[in-house]
């Protein structure tokens, strides 16, 4: 019993372990790259051993978090630059789901390219995206997020242009030159903040001394718009969220991933940090930059509302939905309330899991039935009901329905605009809970209630299912998530209850 | 229930009251949860329609009162409790659940969809039955947005065109509803510092908004948001046309147990101790506006449900003025409360008898039934009839006296005024009610018809007494209970007796004059074909108000339903638009045709309105 505690204990609380977490998806990143095209079984086993390896690992960190360890683990890369990766509760929370996305997502990648070409290339760098999002999860410092910052957006553009057809090159470029433009900003804020300030150090409630940003208010505002500028894109605020609906063209296990955890949420968790671990949200809002944040996010959720509501090909609705919703984040992080911050980094959860359920049933439409745009949905749901139930879930959570999870987030997220003084919110939520419903609701009814197409009938039937069981499961999976993370949000083990904690902590 | 029951930290030991309290809304919603599962599917269709089964006992069981659950891991921990007004309601949402869906079972019987409506139908149940039971703000809204949103599967399940717009109209005002609820809401959570139980914590919230002198803007969004579902009027557009594209027994159950759902949030989330004069005068006003408006253009239709529907909002009206009365605050407000829970009461189950018999109208199967079938089922069809215009000995008669007793106790500067509109209001409800029977009538001549050139069309089965009984029978049950109600109305609710200052004999006797003085107006109506013929001519469109606000919502969307931002995203072209917009907005506003239109309704609207106010104001 004592050994058992003790090897419990030793191995919760390994300062290695935030180490471990990256390499168990860089080495089978490389590992595959290595492999002939056709090896097919070793490449599948590589990518879910991997996945498998870093649940286990992710877990056994929260087990150690949960218990009050903190995990830290640093190498000197150059005199005064150190590689620092940190486990706090907040760390953990996006590698969690990061890891549990990432293995779903694999296992429907696995089935959505079946026999197509170029696979090894893929897989590979789906790994390293990966590295690189949990890298830049447990980022102890601005340092180590930049260079995970940019790997990511360095790993994620062949997944973009996969498919290699002129339009995915193209979308590719465009990534490429908005995501650059915007590392460039935050690499410049990020030694304008280590000139200023002497440190980049992540701290708990802001890194910055009080009394250095009141003698120099402008200079550490220009910073903070750097920064800003340097996040922004990938969190796709209002006029910097061009590159997003482009970038549809990818295949779609990659815009699942692309916007529930890799890229868009990197932006939103780099917002996080700017917000609270680099200012603090006391010296932010003091400056006026907070509200400011805010007010953008104000905008930019009614606007990705709008611009969704015009779209007919189902996977740019939800593009812009994205843009939307990831300015929910942002809004309850700029916010002066516990309650807000609660409500704003639990969708960063919740939202992942829906979206990546609407982008999976979206691919499974397209791959199955080769339906891509709305109005050729009628009828669809009496020919794959399974997919349809998962979409259902997951278009009813973003509207903010409960028991699902996105009510959980509008409630924090309106309790705290009311606490925080921030009577104007409640109505950018609800109009936008209302131009949600106005997207997603006729997509339901198209669906559920309109006439079946014949020519369906007994098209890519799985064995089993009404489609290939690797992409109906995954899809079933994370609705289930989604329903179980709003009507348990009470308990403490679920997102809202492991958010509470984060507040509570005082970490965030 | 006593302390002693009670375990540590808030858990209550399960008792039998407890365990029926948990499947109440558990047991339709598991079966909802598990719909999905293709394999189970054939098991779960012959539940469905006996998952209220649980809450009818639990209603019926005398441990019930006080009985309380509790989770905590759900959501932000879910309260259920049963007190006084939730067994009352669940008395009969229970009842007309179980009634209804053995009837729905039936009718549907070679529905090729059959799975489908059954679906929505068990996950509506959930919804309505929890919301019933629910203790706490955020436990009534959860139940109550999946009753919304679950509805609207039910109502467009003949998936036509008329059923898609009537869904339509639905939808967007739920969507609307549901916005306004959640804003009142927050605004409530965060006084309570969290969901606020219903009762004292609810009270205490009130306390802390109006003292930032929110009160009286809080309790608006209050009676917009649920007011949608109530029928209240102007909000009640969806009614007529949801009740008569839905399935019978889903109107019965809309009419019946749904839109008393709203009315149940009202109780909830507006205490008395709130005590806001303004809303509760509006609710009066409304309320009063409503008995009469109802009537006034369900005269004008000609359709048995959509007759039916308008005096649903005829008699939602007096519902929200007893409401108004409670609103308003002051001692004797849970006299005004009684009076809703027993019209609330009363009201579900003669609108579901009366909406069922339509459905035995349209499916009992006609081979060897004589000429008889009709004076029977008219005769049925009678008996909740006589019941909400008020008839002596019946639940209307009780529920009006006791109305009549709140307004006398809350409002005796109404007294008089209030008094005539709800006599008028009884008078045009005879009238109404006289027309839906006449219409009734029509319905199964054009039937018999139907029958006599394709014979057996509507009728498969071979069994034709087993066919005739599983429809028949659960509208029978509906009408004996009806019947009885005025014996087991006072068990329900203990309080009435109806021995108030108008005195038994007194009431029996308006209530004689009302029936009377209605059948004979309608006596006087179908004798005299040449005032008939003035009244046959106005015919108002099912939704009223409506037509006009969708012919503009129309216009806009098909100048700019594509083009609309289609171009790129520059601000400087959307505001472009915008003012292109605003103009050819500007130029067909001024349109002849919709002008006429608009004016017509408008001017029906302002004159109700001037004749409502008139009377109240005297």
């Amino acid at each position: 019993m004592e050994v058992m505690r003790a090897a419990v204990s030793a191995a919760t609380g390994w300062t290695a372990l935030p180490l471990l977490v990256v390499l168990s998806s860089f080495v089978p990143g490389l590992c595959i790259m290595l492999l002939r095209e056709e090896q097919h079984a070793l490449r599948t086993t590589l990518n879910l051993v991997g996945a498998v390896l870093k649940v286990l690992l992710v877990g056994l960190m929260l087990w150690g978090v949960a218990l009050g360890v903190r995990h830290e683990w640093s190498f000197e890369v150059l005199p005064g630059f150190e590689l620092t990766l940190v486990g706090d509760s907040l760390a953990l929370l996006f590698v969690t789901l990061s890891a549990g996305l990432w293995l779903v997502t694999t296992i429907y990648a696995v089935g959505y390219l079946e026999g197509s070409p170029n696979r090894t290339r893929f897989f590979s760098f789906f790994s390293l995206c990966v590295t690189a999002t949990t890298g830049l999860a447990m980022a102890g410092d601005l340092f180590t997020f930049v260079l995970f910052y940019e790997a990511l957006t360095w790993t994620t553009y062949p997944l973009i242009v996969h498919r290699g057809t002129k339009e995915a090159v193209q979308a590719g470029r465009t990534y490429l030159v908005y995501t650059l433009t915007a590392g460039a900003f935050l690499m410049v804020g990020a030694l304008s903040l280590n000139a200023l300030a002497g440190s980049v150090d992540f701290q708990a409630g802001g890194m910055v001394a009080p009394e250095a940003v009141a003698a120099a208010p402008g200079a550490y505002t220009l910073v903070f718009l750097l920064l800003l500028a340097g996040v922004g894109v990938k969190v796709a605020f209002f006029p910097l969220h061009g590159w997003l609906p482009v970038a549809m063209v990818a295949p779609a296990p990659v815009s699942a991933l692309l916007h529930a955890v890799a890229v868009v949420k990197a932006g939103a968790f780099g917002l996080l940090r700017l917000l609270h671990s680099i200012f603090g949200i006391e010296v932010a809002t003091g400056l006026g930059l907070a509200q400011f944040v805010a007010g953008l996010a104000a905008v930019t959720i009614i606007y990705g509302s709008l611009r969704a509501l015009q779209q007919d090909d189902l996977k740019r609705r939800l593009a812009f939905s994205t843009v939307s919703q990831l300015s929910y984040i942002a809004l309850g992080a700029a916010l002066l309330a516990p309650t807000a911050h609660i409500g704003g980094v639990v969708h960063l959860v919740h939202q992942g899991i829906m979206k990546i359920t609407l982008f999976f049933c979206a691919g499974l439409l397209s791959e199955t039935l080769h339906v891509k745009k709305v109005s050729e949905m009628g009828g669809v749901a009496r020919r794959m009901p399974l997919t349809m139930l998962a979409f259902s879930v997951g278009a009813l959570g973003m509207i903010g329905l409960p028991p699902l999870a996105g009510f959980a987030s509008k409630w924090y997220l309106g309790i705290g605009a009311l606490d925080s003084g921030a009577g104007w919110a409640i109505p950018v939520l609800l109009v936008s809970s209302a131009l949600n419903a106005a997207y997603f609701l006729p997509i339901l009814r198209t669906a559920w209630f309109d006439d079946r197409n014949a020519i369906w009938q007994d098209v890519g039937r799985g064995r089993w299912l009404e489609a290939d069981w690797k992409l109906v499961v995954p899809a079933l999976v994370t609705a289930a998530l989604a329903l179980a993370a709003g009507v348990f949000a009470g308990a403490p083990w679920s997102p809202l209850g492991w958010t509470r904690l984060i507040v509570e902590r005082g970490v965030l | 229930m006593d302390e002693a029951h009670r375990g540590a930290g808030g858990s209550v030991s399960l008792g039998f009251a407890e365990l029926l309290l948990i499947l109440t809304p558990g047991l339709p919603a598991a079966i909802a949860v598990l719909w999905p599962i293709a394999r189970l599917r054939p098991l779960l269709q012959l539940v469905a329609p006996w998952a209220a089964l649980p809450a009818l006992v639990l209603a019926l069981v005398p441990t019930a009162e006080g009985a309380s659950w509790a989770t905590v891991g759900v959501m932000t921990g879910l309260r259920f409790e049963v007190d006084g007004v939730a067994r009352a309601f669940l008395l009969v949402t229970a009842l007309l659940w179980l009634v209804v869906g053995a009837f729905a079972a039936r009718y549907h019987r070679d529905d090729p969809e059959k799975s489908r409506f059954l679906g929505f139908f068990v996950a509506t149940m959930a919804g309505n039955l929890g919301l019933v039971v629910a203790a706490d703000g955020l436990s009534f809204y959860l139940f109550f947005a999946v009753m919304t949103f679950a509805a609207y599967g039910l109502i467009v399940h003949r998936s036509d065109e008329e059923a898609f717009r009537a869904g339509r109209v639905y939808i967007v005002l739920a969507v609307l509803g549901e916005i306004a609820v959640l804003t009142a809401l927050f605004m409530l959570g965060a006084a309570a510092d969290g969901a606020p139980g219903f009762g004292t914590d609810m009270a205490r919230a009130w306390g802390v908004v109006s003292e930032a002198g929110h009160a009286e803007g809080l309790a608006a969004l209050v009676v917009f948001g649920f007011g949608i579902k109530a029928g209240l009027v102007p909000l009640h557009l969806w009614l007529p046309l949801a009740h008569p594209v839905a399935p019978t027994a889903a109107s019965a159950l809309l009419s019946g147990a749904m839109i008393k759902g709203g009315l149940l949030a009202w109780i909830r989330y507006l205490p008395p101790e709130a005590a806001l004069p303004t809303v509760g005068g509006a609710l009066i006003a409304v309320g009063a506006i409503a008995t009469l408006y109802g009537v006034a253009v369900g005269l004008a239709q000609d359709d048995p449900k959509t007759v039916l529907a308008y005096s649903s909002v005829s008699q939602m009206g007096f519902m929200a003025l007893g409401m108004g009365l409670a609103v308003r605050g002051g001692a004797a407000a849970p006299v005004a409360i009684l009076a809703v829970v027993v019209y609330a009461v009363h009201h579900a189950v003669a609108k579901g008898a009366l909406f069922l018999s339509v459905g035995v109208v349209d499916r009992i199967p006609l081979r060897r039934v004589t000429g008889r079938w009709k004076t029977w089922v008219l005769g049925g069809a009678a008996l909740p009839a006589l019941a909400l215009s008020g008839a002596p000995g019946s639940t209307g008669a009780m529920s009006k006296a006791t109305l009549k007793e709140a307004v006398y106790d809350l409002a005796p500067g109404l007294n008089g005024s209030l008094g005539i509109v709800l006599t008028a209001a009884g008078v045009g409800t005879t009238v109404l009610l006289a027309r839906f029977l006449l219409l009734l009538m029509r319905r199964m001549e054009r039937r018999e018809g139907r029958e006599a050139t394709e014979p057996g069309s509507t009728e498969r089965s071979a069994s034709f007494l087993r066919a005739t009984a599983t429809l028949v029978s659960p509208w029978a049950v509906l009408l004996l209970v009806g019947v009885a109600g005025p014996w087991w109305l006072p068990h329900v609710v203990p309080e009435v007796g109806g021995a108030g200052p108008s005195g038994p004999l007194a009431s029996w006797a308006t209530a004689s004059a009302t029936v009377l003085g209605g059948i004979i107006l309608a006596c006087v109506v179908a004798r005299w074909p040449a005032v008939l013929l003035g009244l046959q001519k106005i015919r108002v469109p099912a939704g009223d108000l409506l037509v006009p606000v969708e012919t503009l919502v129309r216009r806009v969307g098909q100048l700019h339903g594509e083009a609309w931002f289609a171009g790129g995203d520059l601000p400087a072209r959307a505001l472009k638009r915008g003012w292109r917009l605003a103009r050819t907005v500007a130029s067909r506003l001024a349109d002849r045709d919709l002008l006429l239109a608009g004016g017509r309704v408008v001017g029906c609207v302002l004159l109700l309105l001037v004749v409502g106010l008139a009377v109240l104001l005297t």
